[in-house]
């Protein structure tokens, strides 16, 4: 990709092959010297019209077409279209059913921290912090493969229910984890909020103000940081969050610090709310009928992804299918705040102020050619990477 | 504030502007605007603070079948038109600006002078219903391929899945 002079400022442009961000996307940084005075952004190499998709495709096969939106949290995908499609049926899933939906989306949620916990530690050169969170991932990936088969794609959701119970072993195995997982956390806090080394890094890096975070539509762990009071599950609680109602974290920071500090301790309230479930679990059926046909009509159904708010706008017209749904994904209102925090901070902080927003991360490499007087070089994720902990050595 | 309450100042501050105003359920407020007082009932909003844009939705109302086959297509072309919601939350209250606009003057104000977030959802709707914003600040493509052909929206009920794909293949 070449560069192209802007003016008397070098654009640098990053992807839209890389392994910082769950779907490839293109970033044009302007830069003048060191320092990152424009930004923008192009997405949509991964866009698989999904919305067009459901609009040919049964209620039912859309659970499994809506799961596949993002390898992360899946479960969180599949939890919004079956709450709406459920309200427009007018029927609503078992306690039972929906203590454990909760419970499957905040065993994601701490996988999907702990992995941004990694991927966040590698993007500052900290490897360490970064196998050892992942290593610890691995507990909660176990239980959830334990308590539904799978990885990655639970597949809990059916329209009216869910699909596994969790018993008595299960549970005991979950409790166990947990304990492990918290004893781990309180020193990942540890770790993140002494460490001069990692401080440096983060402490003041991609400050956003509340006003800012506002103006530019951040949500979920990248708005709290910067002190918005904004979550789902206790703004309008869905599922069982009316029962086992979470706390609200905020941090009032606004930077990268912040950013890590409430993710963790968001962490902390998962621990505590599967525990409270678990403990409280209430007995019945796992799923309710719901019919073939859904009546017409059309809902809003959101809810508080690891990443944020996620909304599902499902209309129907009577029919088997779908009239339209619209889905609208935490990351893309977090887009925004990246390319305009950027601006003013060095090329080299770059790397973690992406994984600050908590995009994930594919396996790829990716090339960038840098063009400086005529003379051009090649850059990959990995050198910039290898740039940013240099710089900061 | 109580879900309640925001809707009823939400009704409060749209009433200049509304056609008509629908209550779906508890939570949820509709509001019919004409594309003449979308902005200004945004503005209204975003000045007294009520909640914040959550998303923008299209949603595609193509002319009845019977009449496009009557008519050879061309009532298709004149009588279809496009939806867009504009979907507001505030805590548990949802409030959405719905406005209709007909293929034949696809057209929008932007909204992005008031609140800039929406860049990225009034790029997705461009492209994906062929509503032309007008004044957005950046119109390049975002989400479909740069080969993607001129006029060809997916996400209308006439666009088949397959035939837009084969015509850009084409022209590759």
């Amino acid at each position: 990709m070449e560069a192209q002079k802007s003016g008397e400022k070098f654009v640098v442009p990053i992807g839209p092959q890389h392994p910082a961000l769950k779907e490839p996307g293109h970033f044009e940084f302007t830069v003048d010297g060191e320092i990152v005075t424009g930004a923008s952004v192009r997405l949509g190499y991964v866009h698989r019209g999904i919305e067009k998709g459901t609009e040919d495709r049964t209620w039912t096969q859309n659970i499994y077409l809506l799961e596949r939106i993002c390898g992360i949290c899946s479960h969180v995908h599949a939890t919004a279209y079956v709450l709406g499609v459920e309200k427009l049926a007018g029927v609503s899933a078992p306690p039972r059913a929906q203590a454990i939906r909760t419970v499957t989306a905040e065993l994601e949620r701490i996988h999907s921290h702990l992995l941004w916990l990694g991927v966040a530690a590698h993007e500052g050169g900290f490897d360490t912090l970064f196998m050892y969170s992942w290593r610890d991932r691995e507990t909660v990936m176990d239980l959830l493969e334990l308590i539904s088969g799978n990885r990655v794609h639970y597949s809990a959701n059916v329209l009216g229910g869910v699909k596994f119970d969790l018993d008595v072993d299960k549970m005991d195995a979950i409790r166990r984890g947990l304990d492990f997982l918290e004893e781990r956390t309180h020193h990942y806090m540890k770790v993140v909020t002494t460490d001069e080394t990692f401080l440096a890094r983060t402490r003041g890096v991609g400050l956003m103000t509340r006003e800012q975070a506002e103006t530019l539509g951040a949500v979920g762990p990248t708005a709290r940081a910067s002190g918005v009071q904004r979550d789902i599950r206790i703004d309008a609680p869905y599922a069982a969050y009316p029962d086992f109602p979470v706390q609200l974290i905020t941090d009032s920071g606004g930077d990268l610090l912040a950013r890590f500090v409430v993710r963790l301790k968001e962490l902390f309230e998962c621990y505590r709310v599967i525990r409270a479930i678990l403990d409280q679990i209430p007995e019945g059926e796992l799923t309710t009928r719901v019919p073939r046909r859904i009546p017409a009509g059309e809902t809003i159904s959101r809810v508080e992804a690891p990443r944020g708010e996620l909304f599902y706008y499902i209309k129907s017209n009577g029919g088997e299918k779908p009239e339209r749904i619209k889905v609208r994904t935490p990351s893309l209102c977090n887009w925004g705040t990246v390319v305009s925090v950027a601006v003013g901070h060095k090329l080299a902080d770059m790397p973690m102020l992406l994984a600050g927003i908590d995009p994930c991360f594919s396996c790829n490499d990716r090339m960038v050619r840098v063009n400086r007087d005529q003379s051009s070089q090649l850059w990959s994720w990995e050198d910039l990477r290898q740039y940013g902990i240099k710089y900061y050595r | 504030m109580d879900s309640q309450t925001a809707l009823q100042t939400a009704e409060k501050l749209l009433e200049p502007y509304g056609m008509e105003m629908i209550r779906q359920d508890d939570l949820r407020l509709d509001v019919l605007l004409s594309p003449d007082q979308l902005h200004e009932a945004v503005k209204a909003l975003h000045d007294a603070r009520w909640g914040y844009l959550s998303a923008i939705a299209g949603v595609d109302h193509p002319a009845p079948c019977e009449d496009a086959v009557a008519s050879g297509g061309i009532d298709q072309e004149k009588k279809g038109q496009v939806e867009v919601l504009y979907v507001f939350c505030q805590g548990a209250a949802v409030l959405t600006l719905r406005v209709k606009v007909p293929y034949t003057r696809a057209e929008l104000p932007t909204v992005c002078d008031v609140i800039p977030s929406a860049t990225l959802y009034e790029r997705e709707l461009m492209e994906m219903f062929g509503v032309e914003i007008r004044g957005t600040p950046v119109k390049d493509r975002l989400l479909l391929p740069d080969e993607w052909p001129e006029g060809v929206y997916p996400l209308r009920k006439t666009t088949m899945i397959g035939t837009a794909c084969s015509s850009s293949k084409d022209e590759v």
